[in-house]
């Protein structure tokens, strides 16, 4: 768990420079160290994917909410207006 | 929405203010105006006061975020969109590109607007709408020019797919708290009340733990999926 927040303060940039010097000539002894850095960074990209589609569907919530709710219909038809001569409005 | 103006005025009687004053803080404290940016998550490190004024549900208090946003903006983003021979779902796409780059602007610095929120939005909308028509295929994805901001259609044997498939099932709980980390950049004392921790000492074990586990199956996976290094 240490290594694991030892990367984390790396790849993020919460080391001192003290310890960043000492980590990356770690990284040049180490193979092993190197692989589960490229590791940790892929997960990290994982992670914002993840949140990306998760924060995605809640705003795809908004939007349903707002275009199939009889209380939102002023609204949806102002935007629909927009739209009415381009395509038929479905969605 | 740029910046909220808060002003903190003790309500209660003169004596328990008193007795307060008299214990921690100077009176200043209990009647003064605080500035600060204005994060989608309502949080703000310095000023925990601040939380007693907002609902204790990040989700509900997202979901009224993008609430907001969409009537006072997706109006305008519909409107240019329209203008441009766009349809209506290609506003819609754009404009929801548009709230998850502005809602990411918000959790890594306070933004300081020059203009309103609407007009900043509507601006980004622009860019992604003239992105998306320079490019010489017209409904090519959005994906490398926005670091995978767009969710295009995604390949359904591709190995991140895979892999996020499992993540979703096995390990949501963990995904769950990396993102309120990683990516929402909750602060950790909020952290440890929306998931139940002790404490922000075991919500931070709790998210190594957790990297850990996720890093093991990312690495894990990836390497079983042959597509991977492609």
């Amino acid at each position: 768990m240490n290594e694991i927040k030892q990367i984390d303060d790396y790849l993020f940039r919460h080391a001192t420079e003290a310890d960043n010097l000492l980590f990356e000539a770690r990284l040049i002894l180490q193979p092993t160290l190197r692989e589960k850095v490229l590791w940790q960074q892929r997960t990290y990209d994982i992670i914002r994917q993840y949140s990306r589609r998760k924060l995605k569907a809640e705003i795809e919530t908004v939007h349903q909410q707002l275009f199939n709710e009889p209380e939102h219909h002023s609204f949806s038809r102002k935007i629909r207006a927009f739209f009415s001569s381009f395509d038929s409005a479905q969605d | 929405m740029g910046i909220l103006y808060v002003k903190f005025e003790s309500r209660k009687s003169p004596q328990v203010r008193k007795k307060k004053h008299n214990m921690f803080l100077p009176d200043f404290f209990f009647n003064f105006w605080v500035i600060f940016a204005f994060k989608p998550a309502l949080i703000n490190k310095a000023f925990s006061m601040a939380e007693m004024m907002v609902t204790e549900d990040v989700a509900a208090e997202r979901k009224a975020f993008f609430m907001d946003l969409y009537q006072k903006a997706f109006p305008l983003v519909a409107r240019y969109v329209s203008s441009m021979g766009g349809s209506f779902e290609e506003a819609k796409d754009v404009f929801q590109d548009a709230l998850v780059i502005y809602y990411e602007k918000l959790t890594t610095a306070p933004i300081e607007l020059q203009h309103s929120e609407k007009a900043y939005l509507l601006g980004i909308a622009k860019h992604l709408w003239a992105r998306k028509n320079n490019s010489k295929q017209r409904h090519a994805s959005l994906d490398d020019s926005l670091e995978g901001i767009a969710a295009t259609e995604n390949d359904p044997a591709s190995s991140t797919e895979k892999l996020m498939e499992l993540l979703n099932t096995a390990g949501q709980k963990c995904m769950e708290l990396l993102r309120a980390f990683y990516y929402d950049k909750l602060p950790l004392h909020k952290i440890s009340g929306l998931f139940g921790f002790s404490g922000t000492r075991s919500a931070t074990v709790q998210k190594y733990k957790c990297l850990e586990k996720i890093r093991d199956t990312v690495k894990e996976k990836s390497l079983t999926y042959e597509d991977f290094l492609e």
